[in-house]
C-alpha cells in the first residue's frame, strides 16, 4: 500500500501540470486529494501501528550493492507521515488561492507533489541507501521550488545555496552510510537497530561513521554553522517555504537522527556534538531573529531556532527528552506552518512583508487575525496552547535531568532554554503587536489592495485549530498519536501521560519567567534591535559566497594554464600525461614479459597498411592547403577500416566507416567557415617541440599495445560473453548483444551524455545568434545574518 | 549550395541508405549492425539531403523532429531498461518475445527496443550537429 500510496503523489504531479489547473478558481481543492488520501490511510493505520505492530514492504532494485527499495511504517514513520501528508493537504489548497490564476501554478503543483513523494519516501525508507535517494529528491525538488521565480537572482543564489550546503552534507552523509552499512553488515535499518547495543558504538569507525552522518542531518536541518541556507531559502514562493523550509523538509534532518537514536545515542560524542550544535543554533536563531524586519525572515530564523531546540532534545537519551522531542515536532509544524502561511496571505493582500510598514491587519481581516494570534501564542508558549505543552516538556527534561544528578548539564540547558524561550516570546509578540494591533506603522503604511477571501484563510485557520485543540485531547490521542514515535526513539515500549495544567511547579515558574522576559524584551524592542544591529554581523553567506567565488577563481585559473591558449597546447598536455604514465611504468620494469615473437613473419597487409598510413600521415604533415591535408586525414581512417576489415570486426569497420565518411564531411563543413587564408610557417623550434610530442606518443600507443598482447593481467570476460551470447542474450551478434545488453547499463549512460552534448553543442552553436545577452540589473542584497 | 548530380544521385541513395538502416537496426543483434550504425547510417543519409539540396531544405523537413527525437529515444531506453525491474525485478534484465510466422520466427526483446532508443539518440544527435555546422557561416552570424 505504501508504494502506490507514493505513486499516487508521484502521479499527481505531472497530472495537475497537464490539467493547467489556473484555469479554475477553486483548484486548489482539487489537488489537496491526493495529500488527503493518504493522510486518511495514515489516520486509518494509527491504531494499528500504536499497537507495536509495523507494515513492511519489499521491492528490490540492486542485490548487488545491497540496495532495496524497503518501506517500513512503524510509529515514528507514520507520524512523520501524518505531518507532511496532512500539512501536504492544507498547503495544497492555499497554494490554489495564493497563485490564483497565475499560469505558474501547474509547475508548482508539479514540483511539491514530486517533492511530497519525496519526503514520504524518506521517511517511509527502511533502506539507508533508498534513504538517501528520497534525501536527494527532496534537495532537488527543494531548489526548484526556491528558484521558482526564474528571473529574480536572489532566489537563485538562495537555490544554489541550499543546494550545494544540502547536496555536500548529504554526499557526506552517503559515506556515513556505506561506513555505516559496512559496520552493520546491513543496509536495512530496522535489522541495523535491532543489533545488540554497542556494536555500533564500540566500532574503530564510529567516531568518521557519525561524524559523516551528523553532517548530513546537521546541514538539512540548518543547524549551525550551516543555518545560513535556509533564510536564503525564503525566495521560495510562500506555499513552499511553509511546507518546505518550515514542516517538513528541515525535519528530515531530525527524522534522521530520530531513527537512529536508538543505535547511536550511546556515545558521548552524540551527545555532546548534539547537544552543543543544537544549543547554539537554537541561541543564534532566536537572536538574529529578534533584527529582521521581514516576516518571512523573521519566521526562518525562528524556524533555525527551534530546529535547534530539537537537535539537542535529540541528545538526551531519557523518555522525556524523546517526548518533548515529538510533541515539539508536532507543534512547531502546526504553528510555524500556519504563520508562514499568515506572512504569504499578507503579502498577497498588501503587497509587503515588511514589518515596518504593517499595522492594524487584524481589524480588517478578522478571519486572518485570529488564526495569526492562535499560531503566535502557540509559538510564544502560552498557556493553554499546544507551544505551551510543547515547552513544559523540554523545561521538565531539564529539571529532570537536575535531579538525575547531571546537574552542571541541566543548568546549562535550563539557562539556554529561558533565553531562547524569552526571545520567542518577544518575537510572537512582535509580529502580533506590530503586523496586527498596532494602529501605526513607523514607515509609510502599506494598503490592503487586495483582501484575501475566506477560503484562502480557510486551510490556515483548519492548522491553528487543530493545534489549538490539540492540548485538550491529549488523553484521547497522547497513547495513539506520541507514544508509537517515543517507543520508536528510545527503543522501548512507552506509555505517556501528558497534562496540560500540573499546578504551581517549578516548571510552570521558569515558564512564566520566560514570559516575562519576553514582554520585558518585547517593551524595550526599540533599544534591543538597535544593540543587535550594531553588533558583529557573522554571515554565513558572505564565507559560503567567497568559498564559491575562490572555486570559480581556480577553476578558471585551471583552464587558463591547461586548456587556454592553442588548440596543439591544449591536446599535448593530456596526451604527454598519459604518455608519461607508460614511459614510466616501462622505465621501472613495472610491466613484466612482453610476448613477443621476434620469429614471425608480417603479412602482406600487416606491412602495406602501416605504410599507407604512414605515408598518408607525412602527405597530413606537409600538406599546403587544408582540403589536402583533411583528406589525407581520411586515408589515415581507411586503413585502419581495412585493419578491421582484414582482422574480421565487421561492427567495427562498419562503424569506423561511417565516422570517418562523417567526419569528413564535417571538418570541411567546419574548415570552409575558417577564412582560407593559407597555412602561416611553423617555425622551427615548435615544430620540433611537436614532433617530440608525437614521438611521446608514438611511444606511448606502441607500449599500450606491446602490453594488450602480452599476458592479460586479469582474467578476460571475452568468454563469458561468447558463451552466453546465444544462450542467454538472444543474439548472435556479439558486439551489439554487448552494448544492448551486457554492457546495457553504460550504453544507456553514453547516450544520456549525448543528449546533453546535444543540446549544450546546440546552445553553443547558436550563441552566436542570442546575442546580444541583455545587460546585467543591479539586484538587492539578500536578506542575512 | 546544391548540386544537381547530387541531387540525382540522392533521389536513388538516400531510400537506400534509410532501408539500409532498418535492416541494420532490425537484424543488429545477430548479424553486423544495431542502432548505433544505423543511427550513423540514417545521418550519412541526411547529410546526403543536406550537400544535394542545402541545410534549410532538410531543416524544414526535419529539423522540428530531432530533439525531440533525442528524448523519445532516452525515454525509449530507459523504459526498455526499467521492464527488466517489472518483470524479474532486476534493471536491464532481458524480456523476449517470440513472434512465430509460418517458418519464421521473429524474436523480439527489450533489448531490440532499447536499441531503437539508441538509434534514435544517435540519428537525431548526429543529424542535428551536422545541420547546425553546415549553417552557411553568414547566415549563422546573423
Amino acid at each position: 500500500m505504501l508504494i502506490q500510496l507514493l505513486a499516487l503523489l508521484a502521479l499527481t504531479a505531472p497530472a495537475l501540470w497537464l490539467l493547467r489547473p489556473h484555469r479554475w478558481r477553486h483548484a486548489g481543492w482539487l489537488a489537496a486529494l491526493a495529500p488527503a488520501v493518504v493522510t486518511g490511510w495514515l489516520l486509518s493505520q494509527l491504531g494499528a501501528v500504536s499497537q507495536g505492530s509495523a507494515l513492511s514492504e519489499h521491492y528490490a532494485w540492486s542485490q548487488a550493492l545491497g540496495l532495496a527499495l524497503d518501506l517500513r511504517l512503524d510509529g515514528l514513520s507514520l507520524f512523520f507521515g501524518l505531518i507532511i501528508a496532512g500539512m501536504g493537504t492544507a498547503i495544497a489548497v492555499y497554494a490554489g488561492y495564493y497563485f490564483e490564476r497565475s499560469s505558474s501554478l501547474g509547475y508548482f503543483y508539479g514540483l511539491l507533489f514530486l517533492f511530497m513523494t519525496s519526503m514520504l519516501g524518506l521517511v517511509w525508507a527502511d533502506n539507508l541507501l533508498a534513504l538517501f535517494v528520497f534525501w536527494e529528491g527532496t534537495s532537488i525538488t527543494s531548489y526548484l521550488l526556491i528558484s521558482f521565480k526564474l528571473t529574480d537572482s536572489n532566489a537563485l543564489e538562495g537555490a544554489r545555496r541550499a543546494l550545494v550546503v544540502t547536496g555536500l552534507g548529504a554526499l557526506a552523509m552517503l559515506g556515513g552510510f556505506v561506513l555505516l552499512g559496512q559496520m552493520a553488515g546491513t543496509y536495512s535499518i530496522s535489522r541495523l537497530l535491532a543489533l545488540p547495543a554497542g556494536t555500533l558504538t564500540q566500532h574503530a569507525l564510529f567516531v568518521p561513521m557519525l561524524t559523516l552522518v551528523l553532517l548530513g542531518a546537521f546541514t538539512k536541518s540548518a543547524q549551525f554553522p550551516f543555518h545560513f541556507w535556509l533564510p536564503g531559502a525564503m525566495a521560495a514562493p510562500t506555499p513552499a517555504s511553509a511546507y518546505l523550509h518550515s514542516a517538513t523538509m528541515v525535519k528530515a534532518g531530525l527524522y534522521l537522527l530520530a531513527r537512529l537514536h536508538p543505535a547511536l545515542a550511546e556515545s558521548p560524542v552524540w551527545f555532546w556534538a548534539l547537544f552543543v550544535v543544537g544549543g547554539i543554533t537554537m541561541l543564534t536563531g532566536a537572536l538574529i531573529a529578534l533584527r529582521q524586519h521581514d516576516l518571512k525572515a523573521i519566521l526562518a530564523y525562528a524556524t533555525v531556532s527551534q530546529l535547534g531546540v530539537l537537535v539537542m532534545l535529540l541528545a538526551f537519551e531519557i523518555k522525556l527528552a524523546a517526548v518533548a522531542a515529538v510533541v515539539g515536532i508536532l507543534a512547531h509544524a502546526l504553528y510555524k506552518g500556519p504563520l508562514f502561511m499568515v506572512a504569504g496571505i499578507v503579502d498577497h493582500a498588501t503587497g509587503t512583508r515588511d514589518i515596518r510598514k504593517l499595522a492594524g491587519l487584524a481589524r480588517r481581516l478578522p478571519l486572518l487575525g485570529a488564526a495569526a494570534t492562535l499560531a503566535a501564542i502557540s509559538m510564544a508558549g502560552i498557556i493553554p496552547t499546544f507551544g505551551f505543552l510543547a515547552k513544559e516538556l523540554l523545561l521538565e527534561n531539564f529539571f529532570a535531568l537536575i535531579e538525575a544528578g547531571q546537574s552542571q548539564i541541566g543548568w546549562l540547558g535550563l539557562a539556554a532554554t529561558v533565553i531562547a524561550g524569552a526571545l520567542f516570546v518577544a518575537y510572537s509578540l512582535v509580529i502580533l503587536w506590530e503586523a496586527f494591533f498596532r494602529r501605526k506603522p513607523e514607515l509609510k503604511p502599506a494598503k490592503i489592495e487586495h483582501a484575501p477571501s475566506p477560503l484562502f484563510v480557510l486551510p490556515v485557520l483548519a492548522l491553528t485549530l487543530v493545534g489549538a485543540a490539540i492540548p485538550f485531547f491529549l488523553t484521547a490521542i497522547e497513547n495513539t498519536l506520541f507514544a508509537a514515535p517515543v517507543a520508536a526513539i528510545t527503543a522501548a515500549p512507552a506509555e505517556l501521560h501528558l497534562a496540560l495544567w500540573h499546578g504551581w511547579t517549578p516548571i510552570f515558574l521558569t515558564s512564566l519567567l520566560a514570559i516575562a522576559l519576553g514582554g520585558a524584551i518585547f517593551a524595550l524592542r526599540g533599544p534591543v534591535r538597535k544593540l543587535f544591529a550594531s553588533g558583529i554581523q557573522l554571515s554565513g553567506t558572505r564565507i559560503f559566497d567567497g568559498v564559491v567565488d575562490g572555486l570559480y577563481a581556480l577553476a578558471g585559473w585551471s583552464t587558463r594554464t591547461l586548456q587556454g591558449s592553442s588548440f596543439p597546447t591544449q591536446i599535448s598536455i593530456p596526451l604527454l600525461a598519459a604518455a608519461g604514465v607508460v614511459l614510466y611504468a616501462f622505465s621501472m620494469n613495472l610491466v613484466a614479459d612482453l610476448r613477443v615473437d621476434w620469429n614471425a613473419l608480417p603479412t602482406f597487409y600487416e606491412v602495406v597498411l602501416p605504410l599507407m598510413a604512414v605515408v598518408a600521415t607525412l602527405v597530413i604533415a606537409r600538406a599546403q592547403s587544408r582540403l589536402s591535408a583533411i583528406i589525407s586525414l581520411g586515408l589515415v581512417g581507411v586503413v585502419v577500416l581495412l585493419i578491421y576489415v582484414f582482422f574480421s570486426a565487421p561492427d567495427l569497420a562498419l562503424t569506423q566507416f561511417l565516422v570517418e565518411v562523417l567526419t569528413l564531411v564535417l571538418l570541411v563543413l567546419v574548415f570552409y567557415r575558417i577564412p582560407n587564408h593559407a597555412y602561416p610557417k611553423q617555425p622551427k623550434h615548435r615544430s620540433m617541440k611537436y614532433l617530440l610530442i608525437s614521438a611521446a606518443v608514438a611511444v606511448w600507443g606502441f607500449g599500450m599495445a606491446l602490453v594488450a598482447a602480452g599476458e592479460p593481467l586479469f582474467p578476460l570476460i571475452s568468454d563469458f560473453f561468447l558463451l552466453n551470447s546465444v544462450g542467454a542474450a538472444h543474439g548472435g551478434n556479439i558486439v551489439n548483444v554487448i552494448l544492448v545488453d551486457f554492457r546495457g547499463f553504460d550504453t544507456l549512460g553514453e547516450i544520456s551524455v549525448m543528449v546533453v552534448a546535444a543540446l549544450g553543442g546546440y546552445a553553443l552553436l547558436r550563441a552566436s545568434r542570442m546575442r546580444p545577452i541583455e545587460p546585467e540589473e543591479d539586484f538587492e542584497e539578500p536578506y542575512d545574518a | 549550395m546544391p548540386e544537381i548530380y547530387l541531387s540525382l544521385l540522392d533521389r536513388i541513395l538516400t531510400p537506400v541508405l534509410l532501408m539500409l538502416a532498418v535492416i541494420f537496426l532490425l537484424a543488429g543483434h545477430n548479424a553486423p549492425g544495431g542502432g548505433f550504425i544505423a543511427g550513423l547510417v540514417v545521418a550519412t543519409a541526411f547529410l546526403m539531403q543536406i550537400l544535394a539540396r542545402g541545410d534549410q531544405f532538410v531543416r524544414r523537413l526535419i529539423g522540428t523532429y530531432l530533439q525531440p527525437a533525442m528524448g523519445v529515444g532516452l525515454l525509449i531506453a530507459l523504459f526498455s531498461a526499467l521492464t527488466g525491474i517489472g518483470n524479474y525485478g532486476v534493471f536491464f534484465q532481458g524480456i523476449w518475445w517470440k513472434i512465430s510466422l509460418g517458418d519464421f520466427v521473429l524474436e523480439f526483446g527489450s533489448p531490440t527496443t532499447f536499441d531503437i532508443g539508441v538509434f534514435l539518440v544517435v540519428s537525431a544527435f548526429v543529424t542535428s550537429y551536422l545541420l547546425e555546422l553546415s549553417r552557411p557561416a553568414e547566415r549563422a552570424a546573423k
